[in-house]
C-alpha cells in the first residue's frame, strides 16, 4: 500500500465477504426447494421467489462493493495521488450497505419492483443512483486532479460510467412486456457482457501488471484489444436475448453472429495472461494470488466463453431458452468472470493494506480449490438438468413437472455441492479476514 | 502492433457494434407495435402486468422464457390451460397443487387482479415471438397428436380429429356424438378448402350453422383435419 486512502478498499472488501456467504445460504434453500417438497405453509411465508430475489441481489451487491473497493485501491496507485475525498467514499459505502439491507428486508415483506434481478423498489433505485453518482464523482475528481491518464484508468472510469448509465434503463415501468424485456437486457446483458467486463478487464490488467512486472505499454496494448473485442461482440451480442420476445426476426442473425464471437476476447485474455506469466520480470511471491489470476482467466473462459457459446445459436437456444441450461451458464460465468476476479483482487490488496508482504496461503489454497471444484460440478449438474428439461419438455412436449421429476437427482447434486462450496467459501472468508504472515 | 493501433481497434470495434445495435433498436421500435399487437394492449393488460409484478410472480415463473425456472413458463399459459385454469391456480394454489411435490404461494390476489393477470397472459400469448416455446408451438402438431401419428399409425388429420374434441358432436362409423351430423362421407360433399373454411367459421358458409368456430386449432392442425375429412368418401 502506497497511499493512505487506499485503506478504504479494505472496508469495501470486508463488507462484501459476509454478503457473499449469505448469498450461498439462500442458494442452498433454492436448491433444496428444487429437490424436495417445501410445505405450503412455508411457501406462503417465504416463497422461492423471495429467496431468489435475495440470492441474486446479494450477488450484485457484494460484487459491486468488490469493484468499488478495487477501484479505490487501484486509482491512487495509478494516479499517484490520494482519493479526492475519503469522507465521500465512506459515506457512499454506508449508503450502499444501508440501501442493500433495507432492500433485502423489504423483499421479505413483499416490497419489490417484481422484475427479476431488478427487484429493488423504485424509491430505493434513486438512492442507488445518488450513491453511484457520488462514487463516479469521487473517482473522476481524483483522476482529473492528478491528470496522469493511463489506459487502465480510462477503461475503469469508462466502464463505471457505462455501468451507472445502463442502470437507468431498468427503472421505468414499461407497459409493453416486449419493450420491458428489451430494455431489461440493456441493464443485465450490457452490464455483464459490457460494463462489468470493462471494469474487471481494467482491474485484471492492473493486478497482472503488478504481479508480473510486465511493461505497462504491453499490458495496456492488450487491454485495448480485449475491451475492443468485448464491446464489439458484446454490444450487438445483446441480440441473443431478443430471439423469442417478439422483436423482429433479424435479431436471430445479429445475436447469433455477434455472440458466436463472444468467446474470442476471453480466449485472448487467457493467452495474454499465460504469456505475461511466462514472461514475468518479478519473482512469484504470493503464489495463491497468481493461482487466482490464472484460475480466473481459465474459469472465465469455461463459464462465459464455452457455456455461453453452447446455447447462444438460435437453433439450439430455441430448445434451451428459459431452462436450467441458463442457470448452469449463469453460475459458471459469474463465478469464473466476477467472483474469482473479486477474490483475486482481495488476495492482492488485503495483505498489502495490512502490511503483510508474504502471507500464509495454506487455508486460502484449500478454499480456492474447494470452491472451484464445487462450482464446476454445480455448473455441470445444472446443465445436465437443463438438457433433460429441454428434451423432455421442449422436444417431447411432456409436462413441466414430468421434466422436473427427472431433474430432481441433479438438483439434489447441486444442493450437496452447495455445501462443499460453502465450506470452501467460509475458509476463504476466514482466511482473508485473518491474514497472517507466512512462517519462512 | 503498436498501442496506437490497439486503441483504434478498440474504438472502431466498439463504435461499429454500437451502430448496428442502435440502428436495430430504432427499427425494433418501429415494428414492435405490429409484432406485439399493441392495439390490443389495453388498460386491463397493463393492470395485469402491474399485478404480475406486485406479487413477484416472475421470480418463480418465466414469461417469454425469462425469469426463474422454478415453475412453468407463462408465455402461452392461457392457450395451454385456459382462462379458468389460470384463475383457479392463482386463487387456490393449495388445492390446485395439493397432489404436487412442488407448491405455489397463495399471494391472495383479488378477483379483479386475477382477471387482469389473465388479460395480461392472454395478450402475451398472442405476441409474435418466432413460435417459442416449442411445446406450445402454433405451427406444429401437439405432442399428443404426434404420439397418435407415430404409435397408432393414423394420419395427422385423424389425430387432430380425435384429440381436439370433434367427436363430442360428430361421429365416424357410429362412434362419437350425435349433436352434429355424422361425417363418414363428408368428402363426397365438400372439398378440402371448403372444409377448412367451414371449421374456421361455420356461419360464413351456412348462416344457420350451430357449430362454434374452431379458433383453438393451429393452421397446421386445421389443414390436416380438413385433408383427413375430405378423404372420407
Amino acid at each position: 500500500m502506497e497511499y493512505r486512502s487506499q485503506k478504504i478498499a479494505y472496508w469495501y472488501f470486508a463488507a462484501a465477504l459476509p454478503l457473499f456467504v449469505l448469498q450461498i445460504f439462500l442458494g442452498l434453500y433454492l436448491a433444496y426447494s428444487y429437490t424436495w417438497t417445501v410445505p405450503q405453509s412455508v411457501v406462503d411465508v417465504f416463497p422461492f421467489a423471495t429467496a431468489r430475489a435475495m440470492h441474486t441481489n446479494l450477488l450484485v451487491l457484494w460484487m459491486l462493493l468488490g469493484f468499488m473497493g478495487g477501484t479505490y485501491y487501484i486509482v491512487p496507485e495509478e494516479t499517484k495521488s490520494e482519493i479526492y475525498s475519503e469522507k465521500l467514499a465512506w459515506f457512499q459505502l454506508i449508503a450502499l450497505l444501508v440501501t442493500g439491507v433495507v432492500a433485502l428486508v423489504g423483499f421479505l415483506f413483499g416490497w419489490t419492483q417484481g422484475r427479476p434481478l431488478l427487484e429493488i423498489p423504485r424509491p430505493l433505485d434513486l438512492v442507488v443512483v445518488v450513491g453511484a453518482l457520488i462514487f463516479l464523482f469521487n473517482v473522476a475528481m481524483t483522476m482529473i486532479k492528478a491528470n496522469r491518464w493511463t489506459a487502465i484508468q480510462g477503461t475503469l472510469l469508462g466502464g463505471l460510467t457505462f455501468l451507472a448509465l445502463l442502470y437507468l434503463f431498468g427503472i421505468p415501468f414499461y407497459k409493453n412486456e416486449v419493450i420491458d424485456w428489451f430494455y431489461w437486457w440493456w441493464v443485465i446483458h450490457l452490464w455483464v457482457e459490457g460494463a462489468w467486463e470493462l471494469v474487471t478487464a481494467a482491474i485484471f490488467a492492473f493486478v497482472l501488471m503488478k504481479l508480473t512486472g510486465v511493461d505497462r505499454q504491453v499490458v495496456e496494448k492488450w487491454l485495448y484489444v480485449e475491451i475492443g473485442l468485448f464491446l464489439f461482440t458484446g454490444i450487438a451480442g445483446t441480440g441473443h436475448h431478443y430471439y423469442w420476445i417478439g422483436a423482429p426476426r433479424y435479431w436471430l442473425w445479429i445475436g447469433g453472429i455477434f455472440s458466436a464471437l463472444e468467446p474470442l476476447p476471453i480466449l485472448l485474455m487467457v493467452i495474454d495472461t499465460m504469456n505475461h506469466v511466462k514472461e514475468r520480470k518479478t519473482q512469484i511471491v504470493n503464489r495463491l494470488t497468481w493461482t487466482y489470476a490464472v484460475g480466473c482467466a481459465v474459469f472465465h473462459m469455461i463459464g462465459a466463453g464455452v457455456w455461453g457459446f453452447l446455447h447462444t445459436l438460435p437453433q439450439i437456444n430455441y430448445y434451451t431458452h428459459g431452462s436450467q441450461v441458463t442457470a448452469g451458464h449463469g453460475h459458471l460465468a459469474f463465478f469464473g468472470a466476477y467472483a474469482l476476479l473479486n477474490l483475486m483482487t482481495f488476495y492482492y490488496a488485503m495483505p498489502k493494506i495490512k502490511g503483510i508482504e508474504v502471507y500464509d496461503d495454506r487455508r486460502g489454497k484449500f478454499g480456492f480449490w474447494t470452491m472451484c471444484v464445487a462450482m464446476m460440478l454445480i455448473g455441470l449438474f445444472f446443465s445436465v438438468a437443463g438438457v433433460l428439461q429441454s428434451y423432455i419438455e421442449r422436444v417431447l412436449g411432456m409436462g413441466f413437472m414430468t421434466a422436473q421429476s427427472y431433474m430432481r437427482l441433479w438438483m439434489g447434486g447441486v444442493f450437496f455441492c452447495g455445501f462443499a462450496f460453502l465450506a470452501g467459501l467460509l475458509t476463504t472468508v476466514t482466511d482473508l479476514l485473518t491474514l497472517r504472515p507466512a512462517k519462512l | 502492433m503498436t498501442k496506437k493501433i490497439a486503441f483504434w481497434i478498440f474504438l472502431l470495434g466498439t463504435l461499429s457494434s454500437a451502430v448496428v445495435f442502435l440502428a436495430a433498436t430504432w427499427d425494433t421500435h418501429q415494428q414492435v407495435a405490429v409484432l406485439s399487437n399493441a392495439d390490443k394492449l389495453d388498460e386491463r393488460v397493463v393492470a395485469g402486468k402491474r399485478a404480475f409484478e406486485k406479487y413477484n410472480c416472475n421470480d418463480c415463473h418465466t414469461i417469454l422464457g425469462f425469469g426463474a425456472y422454478y415453475a412453468p413458463d407463462l408465455t402461452r399459459v392461457v392457450q395451454r390451460i385456459g382462462e379458468e385454469g389460470v384463475r383457479y391456480r392463482i386463487k387456490s394454489p393449495e388445492k390446485a397443487f395439493a397432489g404436487s411435490w412442488r407448491k405455489m404461494q397463495n399471494v391472495h390476489a383479488s378477483d379483479a387482479e386475477i382477471a387482469d393477470m389473465v388479460a395480461f397472459f392472454k395478450w402475451v400469448g398472442e405476441v409474435n415471438n418466432n413460435d417459442w416455446p416449442p411445446q406450445d408451438s402454433k405451427i406444429r402438431l401437439s405432442r399428443g397428436e404426434q404420439a397418435m401419428v407415430a404409435s397408432v399409425g393414423v394420419s395427422p388429420g385423424a389425430a387432430v380429429f380425435q384429440t381436439k374434441g370433434c367427436m363430442n358432436c360428430h361421429s365416424l362409423h357410429g362412434t362419437g356424438g350425435t349433436f352434429g351430423p355424422a361425417l363418414d362421407t363428408v368428402g363426397q360433399r365438400k372439398t378440402t378448402k371448403e372444409i377448412e373454411r367451414y371449421i374456421r367459421d361455420p356461419k360464413s358458409v351456412n348462416p344457420k350453422a350451430m357449430m362454434p368456430p374452431q379458433k383453438e386449432l393451429t393452421n397446421r392442425e386445421l389443414e390436416e383435419a380438413a385433408k383427413f375429412l375430405s378423404s372420407l368418401k
